[in-house]
Order: structure tokens, then C-alpha cells, then sequence
């Protein structure tokens, strides 16, 4: 589904990062929507060159263009407007702190287009814009599932209800790992390959226990048992044991977990009573560490046991 | 597949006692039963799934169930949804 989002919802939640920006015009037009992560720098278009006219992302204003504007006589500057906002323009920004002048404040009031103004310089304003964009626009899934971060690796344990992946998550925040979603994990692929998960802002923190009902991890464990996001690389999948399955006894073969298009390291652990999986979870996710190091432990056994098995062949 | 839609109309919308009504009724059956609202999917089994919808009075969600009971399991939580899950409400009052 095509994402929409409208520019005041935008620039009204860009959570730590502050825009440092101010709206001098256009407030009727803050319901806009913004539909495409992009930014354009208008220069050209201002200059006369309406091809590839990119009219429905941000514009950003820098010092050039302003000092563009200003140095055109009042009517031509009527005309380049006129032109520049016959296009349905989604919203602009001034940078350096450039207060557009009245005409062009007359313009944008006129035809519904927001108008800021930011302190920022050109470069860290578009920067820090384009990181919001790219996380605003970036896919999202919600996957049901528990999401803890075991030793720096942010590892989403997935299975049917009832398999005991809440109890895992308990036992490994007892175990002083840090606990970040249970039941509803959302999934945002924030780059071409990182993968980012958090809990929704609704159940932050919960978690339910059969037998217990409802908790909350951060009131009991303690700030540092929680955490709000975390890469995901690595996908537990749990699932009852099943006898007439052969589960994976060396560990040769990397396995991976599809999520929104990205192939995720993955293990598949059977349970059964009695088994510990917490410690299973937390072996596998040092094990992820090494491999992540270059230090593929079946493969190097592999190799020295057929290393050895040549040699005696040649009777060394 | 089995699916239908269902508007929520019982005014506190789906807080934390229908939510475990709901969560209740779907753990009755095998099957696999999902609520969607908005597209986005919760698993009918899981309390904190289910409360993470935000199901609001006017809520359109369609209950989607796989499996082998998939039709009993739609028709009874839409049932319930449609009644306003007062079948609780009588037996709390019975206790």
C-alpha cells in the first residue's frame, strides 16, 4: 500500500531530531500529504527548466535560490511564481534562516503551500531531513512474535501461540538481557540491509505470562532489562518437537528467515519439555557474534577433520 | 479461508476484558485466526496482539480464520463482537 503522510504530521513528530523550523505561510495547506521520500532543490525549476519539475516533494530553498529570487525584479519574480506555483508545490523550506519576501509569502498563502523557514544550513537540514523521510516512508511489517536483545544481537523468536516464547524472553531478561517487544513486533526495513524492530507505542513493555496475566518488564527487571529498538539479526523459530523431523545436527548450512524482502540468519529450535532454550537462544546468538566475526565453527571443524583425514590417507 | 467483517460496536471498544474474551474464544479452535483492522494483522490468540489494535467503537475488523474448524471459529468471535460480548457480562453476573 502507498504510504501518506501529511506534511504537519510529518514535521510535527520527528522525535529527536529538531528540525529547528518555523512556518511563515501556507498554514492551509499543512494537511498536504506527502507521498514520496524525496527531496528536490528547486533551482532550475526556478531558473525556467519545468522539466523533471519534482513539484510534489519538499523543496528546499537554499541560499542560491534565494539569493536567485532576490535579485529578480518585482515583475519578474510575479512571473517565475506565477509559473512555479501552477504546479501543485507540497510544501517548502527556506534554509540559512532566509525569510522569503512578501510576494512570495503571497504566492504560497494564495495556493495553499506551506512555507518554513530553518536556521539549519543547507547540508545538515537535508541530511537530517532525508533520515526522517527514509524512516517515515521505509516498509513496515508487524510480525507476531518476541523480540529480545541477547548479548548486542537483537534476536526475534517466532512459533505459534502457546510454543513458550514469552517464558524465553522472561528467562533471558532474568538473565540480564534486555527485553524489547512481546506479541506485536514492528519491523521497519530502514536501509537496504538493516532491518529495525521496536514494539508498538500502545503495549510498550508488556508482556503477557500464561498463568500471570499481563506485566511490565520495566517496572519489574528495571530500566536496564528493556530497550525500545534494535536491529533484528537473528530469527529464532520455534516449534514443538516432532519426531519424524530431522532438525539440523551440524550447523553447516546457514538457514535464513525472509522479512520484508531481506534474508535473515536463522535457527530452528524444537521444543520440548525440559529443554532450556533460553540458553539455546543465548548460545546461538554468541554463535551469530563469531560468524559475524568470520569464525564459522561447524565449517572449521569441517575442514580440520578433512584436513586430517587426507593427511593419513597420504600416511603421514 | 475463512473471513468476515465485523464493526465493533460496544462503546468501550475492545479493552482488556473483551480482548480475553476474544483471545478465549479463539483458543477453543485448531485453527490458525487472525484479526485484521486497517491492515494490520493480530493473532486472535494472543491477549497483548489483540489490545495492540487499539479497537475503537466503529472499529471495522474482519476475522480471518485457516484450519480445519476455520468457519465455527469466524462465526463465533463475529458473534460475539456483534453482541457485544455480553455473553460474559451475563455469566459474571451468574457468578
Amino acid at each position: 500500500m502507498e504510504k501518506r503522510i501529511q506534511v504537519k504530521n510529518f514535521l510535527d513528530n520527528t522525535g529527536i531530531i529538531d528540525l529547528q523550523i518555523r512556518l511563515v505561510a501556507g498554514s492551509s495547506g499543512l494537511g498536504r500529504e506527502i507521498r514520496v521520500g524525496d527531496i528536490n532543490r528547486p533551482g532550475l525549476t526556478l531558473a525556467g527548466f519545468y522539466d523533471f519539475f519534482a513539484y510534489d516533494r519538499i523543496q528546499i530553498f537554499g541560499l542560491g535560490e534565494s539569493a536567485f529570487l532576490r535579485q529578480l525584479s518585482e515583475t519578474q519574480k510575479r512571473s517565475v511564481l506565477e509559473k512555479f506555483f501552477s504546479y501543485e508545490v507540497l510544501c517548502c523550506i527556506f534554509t540559512h534562516n532566509e525569510e522569503p519576501d512578501r510576494i512570495f509569502l503571497e504566492f504560497a498563502d494564495k495556493h495553499g503551500v506551506p512555507v518554513f523557514v530553518t536556521q539549519k544550513d543547507t547540508t545538515k537540514f537535508t541530511s537530517s531531513l532525508v533520515y526522517l523521510l527514509n524512516e517515515a516512508f521505509a516498509p513496515t511489517v508487524t510480525l507476531h512474535g518476541t523480540f529480545v536483545d541477547v548479548y548486542g544481537i537483537g534476536v526475534l523468536l517466532i512459533g505459534k501461540s502457546g510454543v513458550g516464547k514469552s517464558e524465553c524472553a522472561l528467562e533471558l531478561v532474568e538473565r540480564g538481557h534486555r527485553f524489547i517487544a512481546d506479541d506485536v513486533v514492528q519491523i521497519k526495513r530502514v536501509d537496504e540491509q538493516i532491518l529495525m524492530g521496536s514494539g508498538s507505542p500502545l503495549l510498550k513493555h508488556h508482556m503477557e505470562i500464561r498463568g500471570l496475566g499481563i506485566i511490565n518488564v520495566k517496572d519489574i527487571f528495571g530500566i536496564r532489562s528493556v530497550r525500545d529498538r534494535k536491529r533484528v539479526e537473528l530469527v529464532v523459530i520455534m516449534e514443538e518437537w516432532d519426531n519424524n523431523k530431522q532438525y539440523d545436527r551440524l550447523g553447516l548450512e546457514e538457514t535464513t528467515h525472509a522479512i520484508l524482502d531481506l534474508q535473515i540468519p536463522s535457527i530452528m529450535v524444537p521444543v520440548r519439555p525440559g529443554r532450556n532454550i533460553p540458553i539455546i537462544v543465548e548460545t546461538a546468538a554468541l554463535n551469530q557474534r563469531l560468524k559475524k566475526l568470520g569464525i564459522f565453527t561447524a565449517r572449521d571443524l569441517d575442514r580440520n577433520i578433512q584436513e586430517n583425514l587426507k593427511r593419513e590417507g597420504i600416511g603421514e | 479461508m475463512t473471513e468476515q467483517e465485523v464493526v465493533v460496536t460496544s462503546d468501550a471498544g475492545v479493552h482488556a476484558r473483551p480482548a480475553m474474551m476474544i483471545v478465549k474464544e479463539a483458543m477453543k479452535y485448531a485453527c490458525e485466526v487472525k484479526l485484521i483492522k486497517d491492515d494490520v494483522e493480530a493473532d486472535c490468540k494472543s491477549i497483548m496482539s489483540v489490545l495492540g489494535l487499539a479497537i475503537i467503537s466503529g472499529s471495522r475488523l474482519i476475522v480471518r480464520a485457516d484450519g480445519d474448524d476455520e468457519a465455527t471459529a469466524v462465526a463465533s468471535i463475529v458473534t460475539m463482537i456483534e453482541n457485544n460480548f455480553r455473553p460474559y457480562e451475563n455469566s459474571a453476573q451468574k457468578n
